[in-house]
C-alpha cells in the first residue's frame, strides 16, 4: 500500500509537488517496518537509496574508536536520512539505528533516476529541496567541526583562553 | 594507525594586513594530545586546610612568572597526570574511575588556566581571538569597550616592592610584628577609647571649628588619609615579609574595577600557613587603629583649638576605617572579607557567591540538595544584602535629618 498523500505533503522533501506529483510518486516508495534496536545500514555499506520516517525515531552514527561510535544526529517523523545514496555510489558514511519501532518509506536510488527521466519537472523540485537541506545541514556540520576544533585549540595551547588567575591584594 | 589528517588554521595578527595559514596534525587537537607540565624547579604546589564541605584546594605557584592558581583536588589530579606521556582520552578514564564522573569542559578550563600561568609547555599562540574579538560589536559598544579599559588601566605599582619591603622589614620593619606592639596597640585603644568618649561631648564644636575652614581641613583629612591608606597596605605587605614570603608589587588600582584604593599584592602568603594569611589580614587594620588611637590621645592632652579638633576628626576617621575594613560582609574583598574566608578555607567565597546568586531561586527549591560550602555562601550573601541595606538605611536617615536645614 503507498504512503498516504497527507503524510507526504509533510515531508520537506516533496512540499513542492502538486497532488498529481505526489500521486505518482507515492507508488514508487516502498514501506520497510524495522523494530527497535536494528540497524538500516551500516557505515561502509553500498549506498543506494533514501528513507523517509513515517512512525519512530533513527539515530544516525560514526565510528569513532574501539566500541565508540559519535552520534551525528538523529530523525524522527517526517524527516528523511541516507540521501548522499540517491547521488552517488560510495559506501554509507554513518550507520542509521533504529531507536524506537519504525515504519520507513524507501526512495531507491533506481527510481530516483527514473523519476529524472520521466518526470524531470518533479526531479528538479526534489532536488532544489534535497541541495538546500544539503545546506543546512552542511552549516550545522562546520559549527559542530568549529567547536570540536576551538575545543582543541584551547587545550593544547594554540590559542589562550580566557581564564583569570589566582591573587590576593591586600588594601 | 594511520597519519593524523592536517587542519589547516586560518590566522590575522593584530595590526598586521593579511593573514597566515598554519598546518597542525589533527591528532594535536583533540584527545590524543598530551599535555606535558614545565620542570620541576619552575613550579610549585602547596594544599590548602579544607573547607567546611571537607574539600581541599591547591595553590599552584609558578616560581619563574610569579603567577598562581587556585586548583580543585580534580584539578590537582588530573595536574599530576600532565606529564607528556599521557593522552587526554586516557587522563579521562583514569579522572573518571578515580571521581567517577568526568568532564571534557572542566579539563579544557584547567588547560587553559595552566597555559595562561605558563604551567605547561607552551606552543605558538596565533593572537587569533584578539585579532577577531576587535571586529565585534557597534561603535557604541567599541567605545564603552575602551572606555573601560582606560579606567582600568588607571593604576600604578612600584617597582622592585619585594626588595624595597624587605630592605625596610629588616632596618626596622621587623618591630611592628614583635608581640609586645600587639599589647601596645591593645591598650593604647582602650586608652584612646576613654579619651574619645571624654571628648565627645565637644564633638559638634570640633565640626564647627573645621566647617569655618573647609578646604584647607578637608585639604589636611584627605592628604593624612592617604598617607595612612600608604602605610596601611606597606604593613601587609611587612607581615609578608615577616614570614619570608614574596611581595608581588604594592602600587594603586581601581578596587572591583571601581573604588580607588592602594593595594599590596601578598598571593604568595598562599604557600604559606592559614595563620600567616589572617596575620597578613590583621595586621593592616592594626595601622588605623593604632594612628587613630594616637590621634585621641594627643586630641585629649591638646588646647583647645582647630588642632584639637582636626586630631579628633582624624581619629574618628581612621577608627571608622578600621571598622570597615574588618566588616566582612560588603561584597567587597576587604581585610576582614579576607579573614573570613581564610579561616573558611574559601579564598574564592565572594566570587563563588556571586556565581550562586543567579541559580538561587532554582535551588532554594530542594534546598536538601545544597552543600555546606554553598550554604556559606548564600549565608555570605544574606549577611552581605542586609549590611548594605542598613547602610542605605542609615544614610537615608542622616539625609532625610539635614532636609530641614536645606530649605
Amino acid at each position: 500500500m503507498p504512503p498516504r498523500a497527507e503524510f507526504l505533503t509533510k515531508v520537506v522533501l516533496f512540499q513542492d509537488l502538486e497532488t498529481e506529483a505526489l500521486a505518482t510518486l507515492a507508488p514508487l516508495l516502498i514501506a520497510k517496518k524495522f523494530t527497535a534496536g536494528t540497524v538500516i545500514f551500516h557505515e561502509m555499506d553500498d549506498s543506494d537509496a533514501l528513507y523517509i520516517i513515517e512512525q519512530g525515531t533513527v539515530v544516525v552514527s560514526k565510528h569513532v574508536s574501539g566500541d565508540v561510535d559519535m552520534v551525528l544526529t538523529r530523525f524522527a517523523f517526517c524527516d528523511f536520512f541516507g540521501e548522499m545514496g540517491l547521488f552517488d555510489n560510495a559506501p554509507r558514511s554513518a550507520t542509521a539505528h533504529v531507536e524506537t519501532d519504525a515504519l520507513l518509506w524507501r526512495l531507491d536510488r533506481g527510481v530516483f533516476h527514473y523519476i529524472f527521466s520521466h518526470h524531470p519537472e518533479m526531479a528538479a523540485k526534489i532536488s532544489y529541496r534535497l541541495v538546500t537541506i544539503f545546506i543546512e545541514r552542511l552549516r550545522v556540520t562546520n559549527e559542530q567541526t568549529r567547536d570540536a576544533i576551538r575545543w582543541g585549540l584551547e587545550a593544547t595551547g594554540y590559542v589562550s583562553g580566557n581564564q583569570s588567575l589566582f591573587g590576593r591584594k591586600s588594601t | 594507525m594511520a597519519e593524523p589528517a592536517k587542519i589547516q588554521l586560518l590566522t590575522r595578527k593584530a595590526g598586521q594586513a593579511g593573514f597566515q595559514i598554519h598546518e597542525i596534525d589533527s591528532d594535536q587537537a583533540f584527545l590524543g594530545f598530551r599535555p606535558r607540565r614545565v620542570a620541576k624547579e619552575v613550579w610549585e604546589i602547596t594544599a590548602q586546610p579544607r573547607s567546611p564541605d571537607g574539600r581541599r584546594n591547591f595553590i599552584l605557584r609558578n616560581l619563574q612568572r610569579d603567577r598562581y592558581l587556585l586548583i580543585d583536588t580534580q584539578e590537582s589530579f588530573l595536574w599530576e597526570l600532565f606529564d607528556g606521556s599521557i593522552p587526554l582520552d586516557e587522563i579521562a578514564r583514569s579522572c573518571r574511575q578515580k571521581f567517577g564522573a568526568f568532564d571534557y569542559a572542566m579539563v579544557r578550563q584547567l588547560l587553559a588556566k595552566l597555559y595562561q600561568a605558563g604551567l605547561l609547555i607552551e606552543r605558538e599562540n596565533f593572537a587569533l581571538q584578539q585579532s577577531l574579538a576587535r571586529r565585534h560589536g557597534t561603535y557604541w559598544e567599541m567605545g564603552l569597550n575602551s572606555a573601560a579599559k582606560y579606567w582600568r588601566r588607571i593604576s600604578f605599582t612600584v617597582p622592585n616592592a619585594d626588595r624595597l619591603c624587605g630592605g625596610i622589614y629588616r632596618y626596622g620593619g621587623f618591630v611592628l610584628f614583635n608581640p609586645l606592639m600587639l599589647g601596645l596597640t591593645i591598650v593604647l585603644a582602650i586608652l584612646a577609647g576613654i579619651a574619645a568618649l571624654r571628648l565627645s561631648p565637644q564633638a559638634m564644636q570640633f565640626t564647627q571649628l573645621l566647617a569655618a575652614i573647609p578646604w584647607r581641613s578637608g585639604a589636611i583629612m584627605l592628604a593624612a588619609l592617604l598617607a595612612v591608606s600608604m602605610m596601611h597596605v606597606t604593613v601587609h605587605a611587612l607581615a609578608c615579609k615577616a614570614y619570608s614570603r614574596r611581595v608581588r608589587g604594592i602600587g594603586f588600582f581601581l578596587l572591583q574595577g571601581v573604588l580607588p584604593t592602594f593595594y599590596a599584592d601578598v598571593t604568595d602568603i598562599f604557600m604559606s600557613t592559614r595563620r600567616a594569611r589572617v596575620v597578613v589580614d590583621l595586621a593592616g587594620p592594626l595601622v588605623e587603629l593604632f594612628l587613630g588611637s594616637v590621634a585621641f590621645l594627643v586630641a585629649y592632652q591638646a588646647q583647645p583649638g582647630v588642632g584639637q579638633a582636626f586630631l579628633f576628626g582624624l581619629g574618628v576617621l581612621l577608627w571608622e576605617g578600621a571598622l570597615i575594613n574588618l566588616y566582612p560582609f560588603n561584597f567587597l574583598e576587604l581585610d576582614g572579607y579576607n579573614i573570613v574566608a581564610d579561616l573558611l578555607a574559601m579564598p574564592t567565597l565572594r566570587q563563588q557567591a556571586l556565581t550562586l546568586a543567579p541559580q538561587l531561586p532554582r535551588r532554594l527549591i530542594h534546598p536538601r540538595g545544597l552543600s555546606k560550602a554553598e550554604w556559606i555562601q548564600i549565608a555570605y550573601l544574606l549577611l552581605c544584602l542586609i549590611s548594605v541595606l542598613i547602610y542605605l538605611i542609615a544614610h537615608l536617615d542622616f539625609v532625610r535629618g539635614l532636609l530641614p536645614s536645606w530649605k
